[in-house]
């Protein structure tokens, strides 16, 4: 077999199990501050994560923020929401 | 001034009157944007019957920016992001509506006094998302971008706009000092 091809195999299982992802998009009002509150609040995170997090979303855009189920990624977007911060949800790009 | 304090697990907030007919102002202005209607509602909005009602109501998209923001989409597909919105948007409306009638009911005590005073016992991290929400909603009219608060520094006294920045820019000081209090 050759290697470029098992390169490249990409099962239909594979395929639906991708995850999704939660992702938290930058904004020019929520105080750095808030967002790292806030991702401590919902996710658990550590104050460094939370920071680098934030940092991530300020600095690229974006940053995704949790992985897995639909209705978990759901349940965090709404959360979300409801503090204020822009997010969304989608499968995840990479397999 | 405006100040808030801890004790303990007890938040308090001083304000001068000014200062409560603007935040009430404000309160009340997002309140009626986010569609919260003068009546009393005469039965209990978390009973299951009464949310099965509201799921058969036509939820669509605000056409409002500022509500494009408080209530955004969740998909960049239109479809998923409509379909979420049916069964979550009525909860999120009402979390933030829930959060600023309570403010609102704080300020009317000092508003209705005609003086300055303290809001005793108040709930930290509501005021946090609720004073977010207000930012929120003004940073959306005032078109705020990253380089905001040079071009309000540089703003000339007699620029109409100069005190609704000065809210907004106030709002953040007050957000970050009630932040600091709860992540002591």
């Amino acid at each position: 077999m050759s290697d470029t091809l098992t390169d490249i195999d990409v099962t239909i299982e594979q395929l639906l199990d991708r995850p999704w992802v939660c992702i938290v998009w930058d904004d020019p009002v929520n105080l750095m501050s808030y967002v790292t509150f806030v991702l401590i609040k919902i996710f658990g995170f550590t104050k460094e994560k939370a920071h680098d997090k934030m940092m991530q979303v300020h600095i690229e855009g974006r940053a995704v923020v949790a992985t897995g189920s639909r209705e978990e990624m759901e349940h965090y977007v709404q959360a979300l929401h409801e503090h204020g911060l822009w997010a969304t949800l989608q499968r995840d790009d990479k397999i | 001034m405006s100040q808030f304090s801890r004790h303990g697990e007890n938040f308090s907030l001083s304000l001068s009157i000014d200062e409560a007919h603007v935040l009430i102002n404000l309160v009340e202005q997002l309140l009626e944007l986010l569609g919260e209607g003068d009546f009393q509602h005469h039965y209990d909005q978390n009973d299951p019957f009464a949310q099965l009602m509201a799921m058969q109501q036509e939820v669509v998209a605000p056409e409002d920016p500022v509500l494009k923001r408080l209530l955004p989409n969740a998909y960049a597909d239109p479809e998923a992001a409509d379909d979420f919105r049916r069964y979550t948007e009525p909860g999120l409306r009402r979390n933030k509506q829930d959060s600023l009638r309570v403010i609102r009911e704080e300020l009317t005590v000092l508003v209705d006094k005609e003086e300055a005073g303290v809001i005793p016992d108040l709930n930290g991290e509501m005021w946090l998302k609720a004073i977010n929400d207000l930012r929120i909603a003004l940073s959306v009219r005032l078109e705020i971008h990253g380089e905001s608060f040079e071009i309000f520094e540089n703003m000339p006294d007699e620029d109409p706009q100069k005190g609704i920045y000065a809210v907004y820019f106030w709002l953040g000081w007050l957000q970050e000092s009630l932040l600091e209090l709860l992540t002591q």
